[in-house]
């Protein structure tokens, strides 16, 4: 035990103070009463008796204000009432007596800990303050609706359910005004104002009016007794089977009407789908056919170019080397130059006429090239087609036809102007009597050279052959 | 019958958390204990004086 006057700590039993000499007696029995004011008080906290208990645990507290236990459970008894910060004074108060290993720290973090909920109880008051002074401002239906927001913020505010239940009674909503009161009875079982208020709303109207209600009074009393009806056997009731097959018939009636219309028409919408799915397939299916034929066309054309391209492959001649190509010329060139350094009766062009003639001046590319190779021609070629005729002549008048006709082609090779080389080509065949041939060297003659010496002759001759 | 002006007149506003401090602070403290104590301060000094 604590000394009250010296604050020193001693045995529980001693009677009187070894420090200071007090007498401990009554302060004994006080701290002993406030023990059992504050048991009292929980006690009323555990069935709910909120009121009561609180006049138990000011009781405690009025006897001993160092009563931690019964501090804390008032704090307690206060948060659950509403009564915010009621609740944390007392928490604060008993903190301050006892600093170490006090509930009412846990208490104090609880309700600090979640500023959100910290800020909507103190919405919760000022909006109930406000309430109050529109209330009593005498703007009833303002602080109703304020209160409401309070109750929604706070649930356990018991003084704006006491505040708002008797507005609600003053507006005659008194059922709204009941289910406020037993809200607030949830919290706090024996409150006085929520027992004053229920009392009011629970009086019968009747009662409270004079005397010309006793008989509504009486009725609501034995409201709840209800007459016996006499026993009646029941009879086969037929309407309800009447009833029962109209409203199948009905049901019907709206399933075909309503609903009916409803099914055929997506079935002809499914069947249009499908129909136009068809539809589209089958365009489909001629669109690749038609795509099908242009490509086998293309293919066939596609493959006769290819046949095209491969004879044309096939009738390329290779390009023989170029340097093979112009050997001819530079050796008929170098040739024609080695004759032209001899004395001019000793030149002989003939083996210069043979290689030029074996050239094909279509193969070549430069001007300057074909331009030596016809220099060559004109220079070699009349000297040669005359020797050759000379030749092919003197066989001619040995009766050497077939050698003649030799020299003599060879004649008109190097010169295809010389008439008489094409005269005695065509005697030579017709001494052989080949006159098939002989013909045609006569007709040569007649028609390119008709002004000639020889063609007189040679359209004798021809007369005779066709004769 | 309620008379519901008296009654809303019974009302008091309720202290919002900013005043928790004020409320503290002029809370009587004073308790039995404290009484007594006075009481028999008093009685000593009564005492002494005769």
């Amino acid at each position: 035990m604590i000394c009250p006057n010296c604050k020193s700590d001693m045995s529980d039993k001693r009677k009187r103070c070894e420090r200071c000499g007090t007498d401990l007696t009554l302060y004994r029995k006080i701290l002993r009463a406030s023990n059992l004011y504050y048991n009292n008080g929980l006690a009323r906290a555990k069935v709910r008796d909120l009121s009561g208990a609180i006049i138990a645990l000011r009781n405690s507290l009025e006897l001993n204000k160092t009563n931690i236990n019964a501090r804390n459970l008032m704090g307690l008894i206060y948060f659950e009432m509403g009564e915010t910060v009621a609740a944390l004074s007392e928490w604060v108060i008993s903190k301050h007596f006892k600093p170490e290993d006090n509930d009412a720290d846990e208490y104090i973090n609880m309700v600090q800990s979640n500023p959100t909920k910290l800020d909507s109880l103190n919405q919760a008051i000022k909006r109930y303050n406000t309430a109050l002074n529109f209330a009593k401002q005498g703007s009833g239906d303002l602080a109703i609706i304020q209160l409401k927001k309070v109750t929604a913020l706070n649930p356990r505010f018991i003084r704006a359910f006491h505040l708002l239940s008797l507005l609600l009674m003053k507006e005659g909503e008194d059922e709204k005004a009941k289910r406020y009161l037993i809200r607030a009875g949830k919290i706090d079982v024996s409150n006085t104002t929520t027992l004053q208020y229920m009392r009011e709303l629970e009086k019968p109207e009747s009662l409270a009016k004079d005397g010309e209600g006793n008989l509504e009074a009486s009725q609501s009393k034995t409201s709840s007794i209800m007459p016996i009806s006499s026993y009646r056997e029941d009879k086969p009731n037929i309407l309800v089977f009447v009833n029962l097959v109209i409203g199948v018939i009905i049901g019907l009636a709206l399933f075909a009407i309503l609903i009916v219309p409803s099914i055929t028409k997506n079935r002809v919408k499914v069947d249009n789908q499908e129909y136009i799915d068809y539809s589209a397939g089958l365009a489909l299916q001629e669109e690749k056919d038609e795509t099908i034929n242009s490509l086998e066309e293309d293919k066939a054309q596609l493959e006769k170019e290819v046949e095209q391209l491969h004879s044309e492959i096939d009738s390329f001649v290779i390009v023989q080397d170029k340097s093979a190509l112009y050997d001819p010329l530079f050796e008929a060139t170098g040739k024609y130059m080695i004759e032209l350094s001899k004395p001019a009766r000793d030149r002989d062009f003939t083996a210069i006429a043979d290689i030029l003639a074996s050239v094909d001046e279509s193969q070549y590319e430069s001007e300057a090239s074909v331009k030596l190779l016809s220099q060559l021609r004109t220079a070699s070629y009349p000297i040669v087609a005359k020797i050759h005729y000379n030749i092919g002549h003197d066989l001619y008048n040995d009766a050497k036809y077939d050698e003649a006709i030799i020299d003599l082609e060879k004649a008109m090779t190097f010169d295809p102007t010389d008439v008489d080389a094409i005269y005695f080509m065509a005697r030579s065949y017709h001494r052989l009597e080949d006159f098939e041939n002989a013909a045609v060297y006569y007709s040569i003659v007649i028609k390119d050279y008709p002004d000639s010496n020889r063609a007189g002759d040679a359209k004798d001759y021809l007369n005779q052959i066709q004769e | 019958m309620i008379n519901f002006d008296e009654e809303i007149a019974k009302f008091k506003p309720s202290l919002e958390i900013d005043q928790a401090e004020e409320v503290i602070y002029n809370n009587d403290m004073t308790d039995i204990s404290d009484i007594l104590k006075e009481l028999l301060k008093g009685n000593k000094e009564n005492k002494l004086n005769d």
